[in-house]
């Protein structure tokens, strides 16, 4: 159900603003509402947007300043988040908390400076190596490939060599290279190369020295990329600057690694403050920014916003302790159309419809003042899941997957939640095996095709049914029991509609969803005859004439819309005819597996690979079958029944609260 | 011969029911499916949605199975 909420108003004297503001972060339970566009709004000018003065505004520029290097600091530090409980931390975060925003400011700089002190130098040292050592790998492989090439010119003291990388692809650019160098050299020159990567090509030139000038005009004119050794290096022979590159890489991680540890100690003892600290900055950011959404007058600051209305009387009280007769609290009747859409929603169900609000991952909260239909979804999607299963065998597989997901990731909500509703999904898919008689397929039927039990049924051809239901062979049966489901469930979706209507006391509404409802329940009589043969002709006739006069309702009510849903309403009852299709496919594979896995039956290797392929083809089953069929499920109610009366809510309760920082 | 014959024709009629609807949908969650590909690369909170805008489609081959299988249940009569 949709929480109740209260409107409220707070008004009090400018003195205590920031401090009100303050008390009500530490309660955590006002929606703000954003004054701005109704101040602008009012002809009078007495009421203006709250403003942020001077101060706090040099405040909120030095804490967002702390952010960035506070969050810097943590990504060097690089602490392992997942080991710090959330008690040491909030422990921390109460020890760094003032509600004098200078003071918080310098002690957050003592601690961001008292980090710095141990960790700057090591960790300058570190980021120097790193690069040293990303700088040495890029040269090592292109300094291995032209080391031949210069061994060759090493002896002659007349020559010179200039080294170049060039793109693979551009290879040809060589000979034109070595074309123009030629003429620049009177053809004393030569041009070597030998592939580095898939990328690149490394190539050394080879001249005379005495044009060496001229060839590096040249080359500085050409789009190629010489090979610049560092400093220290570049006068070494290339021999001795390849051994000297090769030491140093082989050094470099030892000292990396011995900086690491010494940084260690500083993740340990500061890391947790740090991430305290940044919690804090972006509570008090948040509570900074709040401001310009409250009004002002020239004694007065306003708040306006909404909280669940069980909590009204507690912060009543708080704010009557804190700060007396200087801030008053005035709750707001919500009663007009515009404050209804306008108020936030947040739910409140009980424990086991609480899990299926999941849906809401995919959708908008309802409209405040709506019915909440999470009971209908917490019903319907579970039971929609096992009709389409149906298999004993499965079933206790998946209830059993679905709740230890439930209970391993109780800290993840979205895959705690969905492996609840797979669990709850598993014991209808055992009920429903239990109707089909199936366990893992066709098991059970193959050992008890004998045993059947023979129920009345509202006088069909034979005047009886028969338990198990055996899916295949009773399609037909199947196909009209789903369409009916599907028409209950659609039916509760027009009557949640009406009562929408109702609620927000929009006759149209109303007119439009109950005609729906009469046109859809007159199509089903009129077509009841072709199922059950003995019903009297009054009934199709009856049938009729409610179709028509619930189009005619739907009309009235909702415009041509009206009438056109009316009508597609008996297509979305053909839609549930996937019930039975889905689980057509989920038995039928499942009789596969049983039957390859029994024609290669006998002998130990035949039992072997019979096993194997009856547990890969059910396996496969069970994966497609947690899948598919939520997926369709999901759909029926998304699609067929909640459009039938869903109102989207504009906002979600988001109180304003200490979050105890980004995550 | 002509039992054959019609027991052909049946089971050919089922296999266009199927085959059909089965391409329009395939068709269909191509172009759905690429559209909110590039949906939900721009905000993943589409994601939930994708997956059922992909599945609407669905209802074609669904009702074309149903369609199949009351086809080839017309064999006994």
């Amino acid at each position: 159900m949709i929480e109740k909420m209260a409107k409220v108003e707070i008004i009090g004297l400018k003195d205590v603003s920031m401090d009100t503001v303050d008390a009500i972060q530490d309660l955590g339970t006002l929606h703000i509402e954003d004054l701005s566009e109704k101040i602008e709004r009012m002809r009078s000018k007495r009421v203006t947007r709250m403003e942020v003065d001077k101060k706090s505004a040099e405040y909120d520029a030095k804490l967002k300043e702390l952010r960035v290097k506070v969050g810097d600091m943590i990504r060097e530090l690089q602490p392992d988040v997942g080991e710090f409980s959330k008690k040491d931390i909030q422990r921390e975060y109460e020890a760094i908390w003032r509600d004098d925003v200078a003071l918080l400011i310098s002690r957050i700089e003592r601690l961001l400076s008292e980090v710095e002190r141990e960790t700057i130098d090591p960790l300058e040292r570190r980021a120097d190596l790193a690069m040293e050592l990303a700088r040495l790998q890029k040269y090592a492989p292109m300094m291995q490939k032209i080391q031949p090439l210069v061994e060759r010119v090493a002896g002659s003291a007349e020559m010179a060599s200039i080294a170049l990388i060039i793109e693979r692809k551009y290879k040809a650019i060589l000979n034109y290279l070595n074309e123009e160098i030629g003429k620049i050299t009177d053809g004393e020159s030569e041009v070597a190369a030998a592939d580095v990567d898939d990328e690149s090509t490394a190539a050394l030139v080879i001249f005379n020295r005495r044009y060496l000038k001229q060839v590096h005009e040249f080359l500085a004119l050409q789009d190629v990329n010489q090979v610049r050794l560092p400093s220290d290096l570049a006068k070494k022979p290339i021999d001795d600057a390849m051994d000297e590159v090769r030491a140093r890489m082989a050094k470099i991680p030892a000292g990396i690694g011995k900086i690491d540890r010494e940084l260690r100690e500083a993740t340990e003892k500061y890391s947790m403050k740090l991430i305290a600290a940044r919690n804090v900055i972006h509570d008090r950011i948040e509570a900074m920014e709040a401001l310009p959404k409250f009004g002002q007058t020239e004694q007065v600051f306003i708040i306006s916003g909404w909280l669940p209305e069980e909590d009204v009387k507690s912060m009543e009280r708080v704010l009557k302790e804190k700060f007396g007769d200087t801030v008053l609290l005035a709750v707001v009747d919500i009663r007009e159309e515009k404050e209804l859409e306008e108020t936030p929603v947040t739910l409140r169900n009980k424990p086991f419809v609480r899990y299926f609000e999941a849906i809401y991952m995919l959708m908008k909260y309802p409209k405040y003042g709506t019915v909440d239909p999470t009971f209908v979804f917490a019903i319907f999607f579970p039971m929609f899941f096992g009709l389409m299963v149906g298999d004993i065998g499965y079933g206790i597989i998946i209830m059993i997957l679905g709740w230890l997901a439930h209970r391993k990731f109780s800290d993840k909500p979205l895959i705690n939640m969905i492996g609840y509703m797979l669990s709850v999904g598993g014991a209808w898919t055992i009920v429903f095996g239990v109707i089909y008689l199936e366990f893992f397929g066709d098991l059970l039927e193959k050992a008890f095709h004998a045993w059947h039990i023979h129920l009345p049924l509202l006088g069909t051809e034979t005047s009886t049914f028969k338990l198990p239901i055996i899916r295949i062979d009773a399609f037909e049966f199947m196909l009209v029991a789903c369409c009916l489901i599907g028409f209950l469930h659609i039916s509760i979706g027009l009557i949640i509609g009406i009562v929408n209507g109702v609620r927000e006391k929009d006759k149209k509404h109303i007119i439009e969803k109950a005609g729906t409802l009469g046109s859809l329940v007159g199509i089903v009589m009129a077509i009841s005859k072709m199922i059950f043969g003995w019903m009297p002709m009054w009934v199709v006739i009856i049938g009729v004439l409610l179709f028509i006069g619930g189009m005619v309702g739907a009309g009235i009510g909702g415009g041509m819309g009206g009438v056109v849903e009316s009508i597609v309403g008996a297509g979305n009852i053909l839609s549930y005819s996937r019930l039975i299709a889905i689980g057509l496919a989920s038995v039928i594979m499942a009789e596969v597996a049983n039957d390859l896995a029994g024609e290669m039956w006998g002998g130990v290797f035949g039992i072997l690979m019979g096993l194997l392929i009856a547990t890969i083809l059910h396996s496969l089953n069970i994966v497609i079958a947690c899948f598919s069929p939520s997926i369709h499920s999901l759909r029926l109610h998304l699609v067929e029944s909640f459009g039938k009366f869903f109102e989207p809510a504009k906002y979600k309760y988001e109180p304003f609260k200490k979050t105890g920082g980004e995550g | 011969m002509e039992e054959a014959v019609r027991i052909g024709l049946i089971a050919f009629s089922a296999a266009i029911a199927i085959c059909v609807p089965a391409l329009a949908t395939a068709w269909a969650q191509s172009r759905i499916g690429a559209a909110m590909a590039g949906a939900v690369a721009e905000r993943p909170e589409l994601a939930g949605s994708a997956i059922i805008m992909v599945a609407i489609p669905e209802t074609m081959v669904i009702l074309g199975l149903v369609i199949a299988f009351m086809i080839t249940t017309l064999k006994g009569t």
